[in-house]
């Protein structure tokens, strides 16, 4: 398959600060194709230099083929971008603004099967401050379709959504691949992030740490289960002893998402053992740590990252 | 491109807040200058020509230049100049003394039963030339230019003999205060307005990445800022007529210049503003900060390029400056061709001063803007 987005070596360097730092990736040509990474890690710098807004200090950039230094003007007429935050011009209609945006480019979509796409169709005589904030998030979508694009780049499209309207946008982005679009989205959310990429690069401090698709990358890992418990009182010394006995238990933290009120919560990692999991309930039920609540996952992305980056993912 | 810069006419129209203030600052002025007598704060610009220049004549001269009504300008090179000065509208007052004036007064001497005296200097009677329509202002001058005579015979009040004031009436084409001061508006409203709302217009634009987005369009960028600039030059001729209608029309002012000489100085006027304005934006971090930055530069432009007074007035170098600013070229060349009937080609001194602020500010804004 031939590649929409071929980058090798790229640098980006604000004076000594390298934000992108040796980085090399492909894009198939119909995959959606995710960037994790916690903020700060270069996600929205080598977004920017693939859709031409700023110059690589070095490294090749090529997308659809063409080299984004030598051409960028006809591979920006091909590609259609979302850009984090970006919003339009407060005074036109919705259906004005895509005209216009339109107007920009050899070949467009009407400005009203876009807006009947992203369930906007009754919204084409509002304006853009009219909107909700689903609403405007789903219509800069439609306006990064405008040209009928073969590649299209979302940066954070569904952060500061509720989960309807994120769950809306998925249904878009999905649509997208369904009709060959090659997709390529950075996140903040993991689950988004496994249901919707076919391919995954994990970045952090400029660097790909990782990629792969969500199912590999998973089974990579060492965490095989997270176990979270809750107990009435302060785990002791020797119950927390007990708890890793065997070493099968990787890491222990309070949990940062447990209220104080909420009593004791804690997190286990557990490693690649089949026998961890037996263990780990074995030390529980034998140090007669009294439970008030337990939970036991399968390893997902959000490990994978915490293990990649030392980071939690969400800001 | 086309596109674009109907999208942006169409955005003005709808962003009625500004356009209105735009529009209405300058109309508020008009008002204001219109409906109060505005000519009683215009003072008479008079200059003395001494032909005699001997001890009595330069007594004279130093004596008006005392009186309190009168401030007296340069003096022209020539009668003939002075004359032209007058009809063009420079000069509201010409006082010539001649070459025989205090002929019969002796240098030196002291205080004498002067009657003779005095009928001898009435001899050379001092010309005063006017292009003044309003009879009492000319009395005005008239007397006391009358009385200062008198001061030099010795403070002896000729009860008898001619006159020795002449009054010489020039048809004039001196324009009521009111028609100078609408020139000035015109000026300063596209001033304000193209300095002000570029800033404010472009650094929003920023501030919503909506600039960013215009570079991720194969689109190319000269073309979002050349429409943005035809849309503000079309609002500023629109801004030019209304202003320009409601003087004449409602206010009763007289042009007798072409209106289609306007046309250039308002466009490179407002180019040179916009200039500004695209300035301004690249320093200025928030639209509010935009419009501050842009009241600092356009306020006290409007006071020192001369919209309301002249700046002749003022102390020390700030004359200079003021005249530098590039406002005053375009207040100057649009009087010149509103109030004088001037063509385009009479007023190129002030062309080429507009030139080059374009040119200038045109190589700073390019330096310094910035996108995001």
């Amino acid at each position: 398959m031939s590649k929409a987005i071929r980058v090798e070596g790229l640098v980006k360097r604000y004076g000594d600060f390298a934000a992108v730092d040796n980085v090399s990736f492909d894009v198939s040509e119909g995959e959606v194709f995710g960037i994790l990474g916690p903020n700060g890690a270069g996600k929205t710098t080598t977004l920017e230099i693939i859709e031409g807004l700023q110059p690589p200090t070095s490294g090749q950039v090529t997308v659809l083929g063409k080299d984004i230094r030598k051409q960028a003007r006809h591979i920006k007429a091909r590609i259609g971008v979302q850009l984090q935050s970006s919003a339009y011009f407060s005074f036109l209609t919705l259906r004005e603004i895509l005209n216009l945006l339109g107007s920009f480019y050899p070949k467009r979509l009407p400005p009203d099967e876009l807006l009947g796409l992203v369930g906007l169709a009754d919204r084409a005589n509002s304006r853009v401050n009219q909107l909700s904030i689903g609403q405007s998030q789903r219509f800069t979508v439609a306006a990064s379709l405008i040209n009928d694009p073969e590649l299209v780049i979302l940066d954070e499209p569904t952060t500061g959504l509720d989960p309807q309207a994120r769950h809306n946008l998925w249904d878009l982005i999905s649509e997208m691949h369904a009709r060959k679009v090659t997709v390529v989205l950075t996140t903040h959310y993991m689950e988004e992030a496994e249901l919707l990429c076919q391919r995954l690069a994990i970045m952090d401090h400029g660097k790909v740490v990782a990629i792969d698709s969500p199912s590999d990358l998973i089974s990579r890992i060492e965490t095989t289960y997270t176990v979270k418990l809750q107990t009435d009182r302060p785990l002791s010394d020797g119950q927390s002893h007990a708890l890793n006995e065997g070493g099968s238990l990787q890491q222990m933290d309070v949990d940062p998402q447990s209220q104080p009120a909420a009593g004791n919560s804690y997190v286990l990692r557990l490693d690649r053992n089949p026998e961890s999991l037996n263990r780990a309930l074995d030390g529980i039920v034998r140090s007669g740590i009294s439970l008030k609540h337990l939970e036991i996952q399968p390893a997902t992305l959000e490990d994978v990252f915490l293990e990649l980056t030392g980071n939690e993912l969400r800001d | 491109m086309l596109a674009l810069t109907i999208a942006n006419l169409k955005m003005m129209v709808r962003n009625r807040q500004t356009t209105f203030w735009a529009l209405f600052f300058p109309l508020i002025m008009v008002a204001v200058f219109g409906l109060f007598d505005s000519n009683t704060f215009a003072s008479s610009s008079v200059a003395a020509l001494d032909l005699a220049d001997n001890a009595a004549s330069r007594q004279l001269v130093d004596s008006l230049d005392e009186a309190e009504l009168v401030q007296l300008a340069d003096p022209p090179a020539s009668l003939e100049e002075g004359r032209r000065a007058v009809e063009k509208g420079d000069l509201d007052f010409l006082v010539a003394i001649p070459a025989g004036f205090g002929a019969g007064t002796v240098e030196g001497d002291g205080p004498s039963p002067a009657a003779e005296l005095a009928a001898e200097v009435s001899m050379a009677p001092v010309t005063l030339v006017t292009g003044e329509e309003r009879e009492e202002r000319s009395q005005l001058i008239a007397n006391v230019l009358r009385r200062s005579i008198d001061t030099i015979t010795n403070g002896q009040p000729p009860e008898e003999g001619p006159d020795q004031v002449i009054t010489e009436r020039l048809e004039a084409r001196s324009a009521p205060y009111f028609d100078v001061v609408l020139l000035g508006l015109v000026g300063m409203g596209i001033m304000s307005h193209a300095i002000i709302s570029i800033a404010v217009h472009i650094s929003n634009y920023r501030n919503l990445s909506i600039l960013k987005r215009m570079l991720v369009t194969p689109l190319a960028i000269w073309k979002f800022f050349a429409a943005e600039v035809v849309a503000q030059l079309v609002l500023a001729v629109i801004q030019a007529a209304v202003i320009l209608g409601v003087g004449v029309f409602v206010f009763r002012a007289e042009l007798v210049g072409s209106v289609i000489h306007m046309l250039p100085i308002i466009i490179l006027g407002s180019l040179v503003f916009l200039n500004i304005g695209f300035i301004i934006s690249a320093w200025a971090n928030t639209p509010a900060a935009a419009s501050g930055m842009g009241n600092v530069v356009s306020l006290p432009m409007m006071f020192f390029a001369g919209t309301f007074f002249s700046t002749s007035a003022l102390p020390w170098l700030l004359p200079y400056v003021a005249d530098a600013l590039p406002l005053a070229p375009m207040i100057t060349a649009l009087r010149d061709i509103g109030l004088r009937g001037a063509s385009i080609w009479e007023v190129w001194q002030q062309l080429a001063w507009l030139g080059g602020w374009l040119v200038a500010t045109s190589l700073i804004a390019v330096r310094v803007f910035r996108f995001s």
